[in-house]
């Protein structure tokens, strides 16, 4: 007891968190690796995080794993990146011209509320199985998030501002661009932050769904043939990514923050 | 203020309605002229035989009528969406309570212990950013295509709304109120019990209301592989077979239903915020 307290005191939160995230983390690592070298339960199921680390290493020297990567990421990038630059304009002009609004909010709503994985095989009718169908579901699926977030930005600008600036006979453009503009980032980062998580989830289902290339399809056909360290490593490079992903979009936006005073309570 | 036409005041007063449905009209006409040919005719005078692009053949686009009587004679005549619904129906259901009776709990411990949030912490951040329907495989390993892996993957998409705002709502939980009940020697069931778990409520229809659009996602994508029945099976069938008019009736029916469900959850939060005074936080 006494040594517990000791070493507590010398423990900040900080260090515990590392200390006691990381020892659990530990644990089960050891633990599923010895489930599976003891016998306990066939590897054949869980595989084991040995196991895991030599097909990764198996992988990495394959041409067609890197293809796979390759496809994913095209999907990817593509669909996001596509989603951004129709998204965010398209938000930001339903929320400046209140007409537009009103006119589009139908099909916005509607279409957020369709799961939009559903549509995949309409895409893939559209589209072929090929990578243009899986372009179209990210893009469908990042593109509403970023829509609404952008558009809300606008909505919730502070009032304060605005009548400022329009007592100052400020023109719209430059309203838009000194008030408007700045005040929606934040919100149009978190949309970004949401879609990232749905064109991921875009780029598995599709390529689960019908592929011929891809990491989710890689994870497909590893299920398919009883390749459990092959497919626990594809769904361990989409866990990854997912993080890359997020603490990228973090990065980019304290960078944008940084001018921003620390006033209100405006998170 | 001028005087304004009284048609115009009308106008003005239902500007968003008005506006808002002529768009889609609009739209409907449109797409129902694909399919028909409309504006092929029309531009063929224009353009000769190049007219031809503006008919879409109905196996890709369908139409706004053919939807309409495909459902009908799902919904109505037939009726063979029902069985279908009832099984999609039983999945969500499954799969949410289960999410609801893990994610709960979990939520709630991390938010109370600050060691145990500790400890699952990095399983929670690793599960949050993988797209949970990757495991998909995985289940289908481990227990077949059968009921158990479709209502899994719901569970695996919908916990994580339900835990982390169950999270949430312990660690906003008013702080004044938890330090005077805490002087007045209140245990921690008691403090639990009173202050944390009723300021929760709001935060966790929040997370289920999350949870329902990811359990829409997981019937869909849990009914991929070789499933017998449900709105998932229904359309990827109808998708393979190019009968695009039973895919757009699914695929209106899972939003409907999505909508509804969270509308639903929604009233119940307007009911429950009631009884709290709106306090900043």
């Amino acid at each position: 007891m006494t040594v517990w307290r000791i070493t507590s005191r010398m423990m900040n939160p900080t260090h515990e968190r590392l200390l006691i995230g990381g020892g659990t983390l530990a644990v089960f690592l050891l633990a599923w690796e010895l489930c599976a070298d003891s016998g306990l339960v066939d590897p054949l199921f869980i595989s084991s995080p040995s196991r895991v680390a030599r097909a990764g290493n198996a992988l990495i020297a394959d041409p067609d794993f890197w293809n796979d990567v390759r496809v994913s990421a095209s999907e990817f990038i593509f669909g996001y990146f596509a989603a951004a630059l129709i998204g965010i304009p398209l938000g930001l002009v339903m929320g400046w011209s209140r007409r537009l609004s009103y006119i589009l909010s139908p099909f916005v709503d509607t279409l957020n509320a369709v799961p939009r994985v559903t549509l995949l095989p309409l895409l893939i009718i559209w589209f072929g199985i090929g990578i243009w169908s899986k372009v179209a579901v990210v893009f469908l699926g990042a593109v509403i998030p970023i829509v609404i977030s952008a558009f809300s930005g606008v909505k919730t600008n502070e009032a304060r501002f605005l009548t400022m600036a329009k007592s100052f006979s400020a023109s719209r453009v430059k309203i838009f661009g000194s008030i408007i503009l700045p005040g929606t980032v934040p919100f149009i980062f978190t949309g970004l932050k949401y879609a990232a998580g749905r064109a991921l989830l875009g780029v598995v289902v599709g390529e689960l769904y019908a592929a011929t290339a891809g990491v989710g399809h890689m994870i497909a056909e590893a299920g398919n043939t009883f390749q459990t360290d092959t497919l626990f490593f594809g769904v361990f490079i989409f866990t990854a990514t997912g993080l890359i992903v997020v603490a990228l979009l973090d990065r980019l936006e304290r960078r944008f923050e940084r001018w921003r005073p620390n006033a209100g309570a405006t998170a | 203020m001028k005087a304004r036409m009284p048609s115009v005041r009308l106008y003005l007063t239902h500007e968003r309605a008005l506006l808002g449905i002529i768009a889609v009209v609009l739209f409907l006409i449109l797409w129902e002229g694909f399919a028909r040919g409309w504006w092929a005719d029309v531009l063929r005078p224009l353009l000769g035989p190049e007219a031809a692009r503006f008919q879409l053949k109905p196996i890709f686009i369908s139409s706004p009528t053919r939807i309409a009587r495909a459902a009908y004679r799902m919904f109505v005549v037939t009726g063979e969406i029902w069985k279908d619904l009832g099984w999609s129906s039983l999945e969500l259901a499954l799969g949410l309570t289960l999410a609801l009776v893990i994610g709960i709990p979990l939520g709630l411990a991390a938010g109370w212990y600050r060691r145990f949030s500790y400890a699952v912490g990095p399983f929670l951040a690793a599960l949050n950013a993988t797209p949970q329907v990757a495991f998909l495989p995985l289940l289908v390993l481990w227990l077949g295509t059968g009921l158990a892996t479709r209502v899994l993957i719901i569970v695996l998409l919908a916990v994580l709304p339900i835990a982390i705002s169950a999270l949430g709502a312990v660690r906003t939980a008013d702080a004044r109120l938890i330090r005077v009940a805490k002087s007045f020697s209140a245990g921690d069931w008691l403090l639990f019990r009173s202050i944390v778990l009723p300021s929760a409520v709001p935060f966790l229809l929040t997370g289920v209301r999350l949870a329902i659009g990811r359990g829409m996602i997981g019937i869909v994508v849990g009914e991929i592989y070789g499933s017998a029945a449900g709105i998932g099976m229904m359309i990827n069938q109808a998708g393979s077979r190019f009968e695009t008019d039973k895919v757009f009736v699914g695929v209106l029916t899972i939003a409907t239903a999505g909508v509804i469900l969270v509308e639903l959850i929604r009233s119940i939060e307007h009911r429950v915020e009631v009884w709290r005074p709106p306090v900043g936080t």
